[in-house]
């Protein structure tokens, strides 16, 4: 998982053939895989290390649980919460939805509204000039503690969880997209003007290549933030999510249907981010073929 | 198009770029050079770094305006940018998710001229820089030296005129950069091309030009027109000729004698550089 993408840029690597080799190893990422070329362990390393240590904390849970006699109202054991997942998944599955639902169209509303104002924000200085410091102040701001400002706009539809999502999920984008657009490698909009193109030809064919590194590392954020922002909308005014059900189960002392609903949330949300990253790797390839 | 003469294929007259910025003093880059190429000549702008040769490159490109004075090439004033120019800058600029060859059939896609016709070329000419078995490869799995070949066709491939090269080779060590001066004349003498070639090395300005213009700072302007005899096709052996060196030594006295103060002594200590380099 690589948050901050970027193309594998060749400004950092200039040089002899040397380099080619060190360009093999930073293509690998921040998290590089390190050692042990052509070892059984140190290819599978990166899979199963992680799969391993969360199974060992899994166990660790189990038996502490059952060690240290933690009432199951408290911190109920793996096992339960697996059978309790099991017993009420219809019921998830149904809540969930609504929460998917929203959670996508805040995405994809701050989505379009963050590249919109970034691309904006990329061809005004004044705009720039006026917007930008503001948009980083605001990002500083918790805007969780907005969300009753929302209920009070919008009411307690729909609509009040799907702007309150999108408006903390826009943050990043825009913030993330505008600095895309202005880290783009002038030299490589020099070449275009020297080639008199048009400047719909250079946004299509320089600047927004350049920027979508950028742009999908902050989708990648913003989807994050918009199933945390359905979840609080549910969490203040619903009936309905599962933001809803793990309110309504606390209620009820029903810890395991708690745990329940966090792992069909987080399933969720992997499902989606991973959705994005898949998109990313589609739309990069698409550049690279034309 | 008009009729020009043959030797005037670029005219440069009385050019002048001046930057003001604020309140700070205006900055007198470019002053009042005038020159002229015959169409087929290749040009070297030699100069120590920050003299405004490249300005005066970017001007003739098209790409900055003048303050004053005029420009022409084939008889036509440059007020903008225009294909029948070709250009390469100091890095290879190539775009990171395009391959060798997408890269050089970048500016066709931007002329909108049909790619199947050029797709052939374009394939020709990274063969005969030897990017063969790299056609399909991303610009970071290529050398510098690859890239700035890979560059060189892109300069090529819509058929300019004009080659207009921004120290082309300044970011490559020594021995890739002698390579890349022969594959470079190479090149040119296959598509012979008017070209204009900007540089801070006297030994690159001798070996690849018909002549070398030397321009300084304060004044920045062109102190000297030197012809430079050798026959072509060159090889690298002719670095070695006392004449080449005589050429060299000769370049190096007129950029010391027109510096004073501290800028002029650290480009003197740059010329003495190349000139020790060829005496090893």
């Amino acid at each position: 998982m690589q948050l901050s993408g970027s193309w594998r840029h060749d400004r950092r690597l200039s040089g002899g053939p040397a380099d080619c080799d060190r360009a093999g190893k930073l293509a690998h990422g921040a998290f590089g895989k390190r050692p042990a070329a052509g070892s059984k362990t140190g290819r599978a390393r990166p899979g199963l290390l992680p799969a391993a240590t969360g199974a060992a904390l899994l166990r660790l849970w189990q038996q502490a649980v059952a060690g240290l006699r933690i009432p199951a109202v408290i911190l109920p054991p793996p096992t339960d919460i697996l059978a309790e997942l099991w017993r009420v998944l219809p019921v998830l599955l149904q809540q969930a939805v609504p929460t998917t639902l929203d959670s996508v169209a805040a995405f994809v509303a701050a989505t379009l509204l963050g590249v919109t104002l970034a691309i904006a924000i990329s061809y005004s200085r004044f705009l720039r000039d006026m917007l930008y410091p503001n948009l980083v102040l605001l990002q500083l701001i918790p805007k969780v503690a907005l969300a009753p400002l929302f209920v009070v706009w919008l009411g307690i539809s729909g609509q009040s969880r799907i702007a309150f999502a999108t408006f903390i999920a826009f943050f990043p984008i825009v913030i993330s997209a505008a600095v895309g657009f202005a880290n783009i490698d002038p030299s490589a909009l020099r070449l275009c003007r020297s080639l008199s193109a048009t400047e719909a030809q250079c946004f299509a064919m320089v600047r927004f290549p350049f920027a979508l590194p950028a742009i999908f590392s902050g989708m990648k954020i913003a989807m994050t933030m918009a199933i945390i922002g359905v979840i609080i909308g549910e969490f203040i005014s619903s009936n309905a999510g599962l933001g809803y059900y793990i309110l309504y189960a606390s209620s009820r002392m029903e810890t395991a249907a708690i745990f329940a609903a966090l792992s069909l949330l987080c399933a969720i949300g992997v499902a989606l981010f991973g959705a994005v990253a898949l998109a990313e790797q589609l739309v990069r390839r698409s550049y690279g073929r034309q | 198009m008009s009729v020009v003469e043959p030797d005037r294929y670029v005219e440069v007259v009385d050019a002048s770029k001046i930057y003001r910025s604020g309140t700070a003093a205006a900055v007198e880059a470019v002053s009042s050079v005038s020159f002229t190429v015959p169409r087929g000549q290749f040009i070297a702008v030699l100069g120590p770094s920050g003299c405004g040769k490249s300005t005066l490159l970017m001007m003739v490109a098209g790409l900055e305006a003048l303050t004053a004075g005029r420009i022409a090439v084939g008889g036509e004033v440059i007020r903008g940018p225009r294909t029948s120019i070709g250009i390469m800058f100091q890095d290879a600029t190539l775009l990171p998710w395009k391959s060798a060859l997408d890269n050089v059939l970048f500016p066709i896609r931007v002329l909108k001229r049909p790619l199947d016709q050029y797709r052939d070329a374009a394939r020709q000419l990274l063969e005969r820089v030897g990017l063969d078995g790299f056609m399909h490869k991303k610009p970071h799995e290529l050398s510098g030296g690859m890239r700035q070949r890979v560059a060189i066709c892109r300069a090529l491939v819509y058929d300019p005129e004009l080659l207009l090269m921004d120290e082309p080779f300044s970011a490559l060590d020594a021995i890739t950069r002698d390579e890349m001066n022969e594959l470079l004349l190479d090149m040119w003498q296959q598509y012979t091309r008017t070209a204009l070639f900007v540089t801070h090395s006297i030994r690159e300005a001798v070996f690849l030009a018909d002549r070398v213009l030397v321009m300084t700072r304060r004044p920045a302007t062109i102190v000297e027109d030197l012809a430079i005899p050798f026959a072509r096709p060159r090889s690298m052996a002719i670095g070695d000729s006392p004449e080449f060196n005589a050429i060299c030594g000769h370049l190096r006295q007129r950029i010391e004698a027109s510096h004073h103060g501290a800028a002029g002594r650290r480009s003197s200590g740059a010329a003495r550089a190349a000139v020790g380099e060829l005496a090893a």
